[in-house]
């Protein structure tokens, strides 16, 4: 486990040239080995060989010096063993076991050699035998008798004379007279056997060596690009996409750098449209935070604007019973003046009270008509009819009903219908009261020689919404103060001189537009001049069909 | 000379119409809210009632489906304050006529003539 662990944690390189190296090591040490084993045995087997030959030589030769015992004509002989340096010593016995003659010092001590002078005693064969000698040293023994050839006489013919063929009834025999005991050295072949394996141990290192170079340059031609390939990989997944892995090999490796290189590419796309949306979606929120803010805004206004409604229709309500009370005095009493004159009252008394009265019922109408447009404000559209009607076209009429005004103030109109406006739904009596409302507003703000400027254009359709039609009425007059503009649409709220208006226009106009389901907006910089913007939906007949089936009188239509 | 009852919470309007009407010769009666109103139309003999469509206790929509069948052939005019959904109710409802305060008293009188005729008509 701990193994299998530690392998999967090396890296790729080591990973193939460890066990690559281990088993051509392992293969070249067994194979020197066996190499070494065989030249070994192929020296021992010429070492045997050669001792074999020599010994048999020296048998024969030495044959008359053991048959007479004679050092001076065996030493010669052993003298020429010299010349081999293999031959450790050699002695010649007799049967008796006395040394008749020897070369060498390095003797084996009888003792260890009895069995096999024994053996060599009793056999006309050749025994040989590896022995540890005196000082340590190995040696090859060989022990082999030393024969001569008897005649031999046989029992019937001994006794007989003449008349016998000797030669014809004598036989041979082989008969043992001592025997040769050479001791050879082993050292020589040890030595070649030593070389033998210094030489296959240097070997088998630089073949070693030679396979771990091939294999480090094989297993680099293979790693060198799955490390770029790691590299890149790495790179990548820490976010740098602009990570391209260089390649001209057209094998697995090249096919995965470029599919590395090509999810790259599309992790780099992807990341980038994911910014273009995070961007694109932080410029949404902040325009529809702005939107929402708006829409509050317009929100928290309209409450205020349905409070006031409220608060109007109350006021109305309350004084339309006095109003009532007076207007029906002021008529009763005129009536009764014209009808009945006191005697005693001159004529130029009735003038007058006549006069005060009329002025009664006129101011108290006065009040009624101011009574009726607060509750214009605060009412809803049902009681208004709806029809099928041209803006521009309303713009038109009122245009020429307030063009003679401003001429007389040294105005000039400059007006900019749009062509393309569609039909809609509406009141064009209660539009035309306020597209005069603003065009006379715009002139009051406006000094002489100045331009009013109209304009009208459509916003087209989205989705089911049927578009809009945007009316805009641009003076260049003395602005609205900014802590006015909140107020400019609230009943009774004007900045005219006392007397000069009611307070009621613009907020009847946004009670209009309203009902109209359309927006009032201003926009005004002091000393620069108003734009007031009146934007109305293009609305259908049967989405307004609800609305304006249901009534179609008001209270000032029933009077 | 034809009967009215006057049915109204604001005195000045009452005084007025008791005052300009009894000058037109017809006889005038009132009440101050919409249970008197009621009990004083099913006691019966007016001709017409003026009746204000906000009232105290019994609105003037109430006093008309109250009466049912006990109206006989009296006719009505209502008056508003406040052109409301009640107001707008009894306009489109009832088939008479709904004067919005303040009103002008000529008009009144047409009105007056018209429905009268209606009884002998």
């Amino acid at each position: 486990m701990i193994w299998q662990w530690r392998l999967s944690d090396m890296k790729l390189r080591t990973k193939f040239v460890l066990p690559i190296s281990a088993l051509v090591m392992v293969c070249m040490i067994v194979l020197a080995g066996y190499l070494i084993q065989r030249q070994s045995e192929s020296y021992h087997r010429e070492l045997e060989s050669q001792g074999e030959t020599m010994i048999k030589i020296l048998a024969i030769n030495a044959e008359s010096g053991v048959l007479f015992e004679s050092p001076y004509e065996l030493d010669p002989l052993l003298s020429t063993l010299s010349h081999f340096s293999s031959v450790e010593y050699c002695l010649i016995q007799n049967l008796e076991g006395n040394i008749i003659s020897h070369i060498g010092q390095n003797h084996i001590p009888l003792d260890t050699l009895q069995v096999l002078r024994d053996c060599g005693r009793e056999s006309i064969n050749l025994v040989s035998d590896y022995i540890v000698g005196r000082e340590g040293k190995e040696l090859f023994v060989l022990v082999y008798p030393i024969s001569t050839e008897k005649k031999v006489m046989p029992r019937e013919t001994l006794g007989m004379t003449g008349g016998v063929d000797l030669s014809l009834t004598q036989s041979t025999v082989s008969e043992t007279i001592g025997w040769i005991e050479l001791g050879m050295s082993v050292e020589s072949v040890e030595q070649a056997t030593t070389h033998a394996t210094t030489a296959a141990v240097f070997l088998t290192l630089i073949v070693l060596l030679a396979t771990i170079l091939i294999v480090i340059l094989i297993v680099n031609a293979v790693v060198q690009p799955i490390t770029t390939l790691v590299e890149a990989t790495d790179k990548i997944s820490r976010g740098d996409f602009s990570t391209i892995v260089q390649t001209d090999h057209d094998d697995e490796i090249g096919q995965l750098a470029k599919t590395i290189n090509r999810m790259s590419a599309s992790l780099r796309q992807s990341r980038n449209e994911i910014e273009q949306y995070n961007r694109t979606l932080e410029e949404k929120i902040i325009e529809r935070t702005k939107q929402l803010d708006d829409a509050q805004t317009q929100l928290i206004q309209s409450e205020k604007m349905g409070a006031i409604g409220q608060l109007a229709a109350g006021v109305a309500h309350e004084l339309n019973n006095p109003l009532g009370g007076i207007l029906g005095y002021a008529q009763f009493t005129l009536e009764k003046l014209h009808k009945n004159i006191p005697d005693k009252t001159t004529p130029k008394e009735i003038e007058g009270y006549l006069r005060y009265v009329g002025d009664i019922e006129l101011q108290t109408r006065r009040c009624k008509t101011i009574v009726q447009n607060l509750l214009r404000f605060s009412r809803s559209s049902r009681t208004v009819d709806f029809d099928e009607i041209d803006v521009n076209q309303v713009m038109g009429g009122t245009i020429a009903f307030v063009e003679h005004q401003l001429r007389m103030n040294n105005i000039e109109l400059e007006v900019q219908l749009g062509t393309d406006l569609p039909t809609l739904q509406g009141n064009a009596g209660q539009l035309q009261q306020v597209f005069t409302n603003l065009i006379i507003n715009a002139m009051h703000a406006s000094e002489q020689n100045t331009v009013i400027t109209i304009t009208s254009r459509y916003h087209h359709a989205l989705g089911e919404f049927g578009g809009t039609v945007e009316f805009n009425v641009i003076d260049s007059g003395h602005g609205i103060a900014q802590e006015n503009i909140k107020k400019i649409f609230e009943p009774f709220f004007t900045t005219k001189d006392v007397g000069k208006g009611t307070g009621l226009g613009l907020s009847v106009s946004y009670g209009i537009i309203k009902e109209h389901g359309g927006e009032i907006t201003v926009k005004s910089e002091i000393d620069k001049g108003t734009t007031f913007t009146v934007i109305l939906p293009v609305q259908k007949k049967e989405q307004l069909a609800d609305i304006s089936k249901d009534d179609n009188s008001d209270g000032e239509q029933s009077v | 000379m034809a009967k009215i009852l006057i049915v109204d919470d604001s005195k000045v309007i009452r005084d007025l119409l008791t005052e300009f009407l009894g000058e037109l010769s017809y006889q005038v009666d009132s009440a101050e809210d919409g249970a008197k109103g009621l009990k004083m139309a099913s006691d019966g003999g007016y001709d017409l009632c003026i009746c204000d469509v906000h009232l105290p206790k019994l609105n003037g929509y109430q006093i008309l489906t109250e009466l049912g069948e006990a109206r006989g052939k009296m006719q009505f005019i209502f008056t508003d304050s406040l052109p409301d959904e009640l107001a707008d109710q009894i306009r489109k409802t009832t088939g008479f006529a709904c004067l919005g305060k303040p009103f002008d008293l000529h008009q009144l009188t047409e009105i007056i003539t018209q429905s009268l005729e209606k009884i002998h008509t």
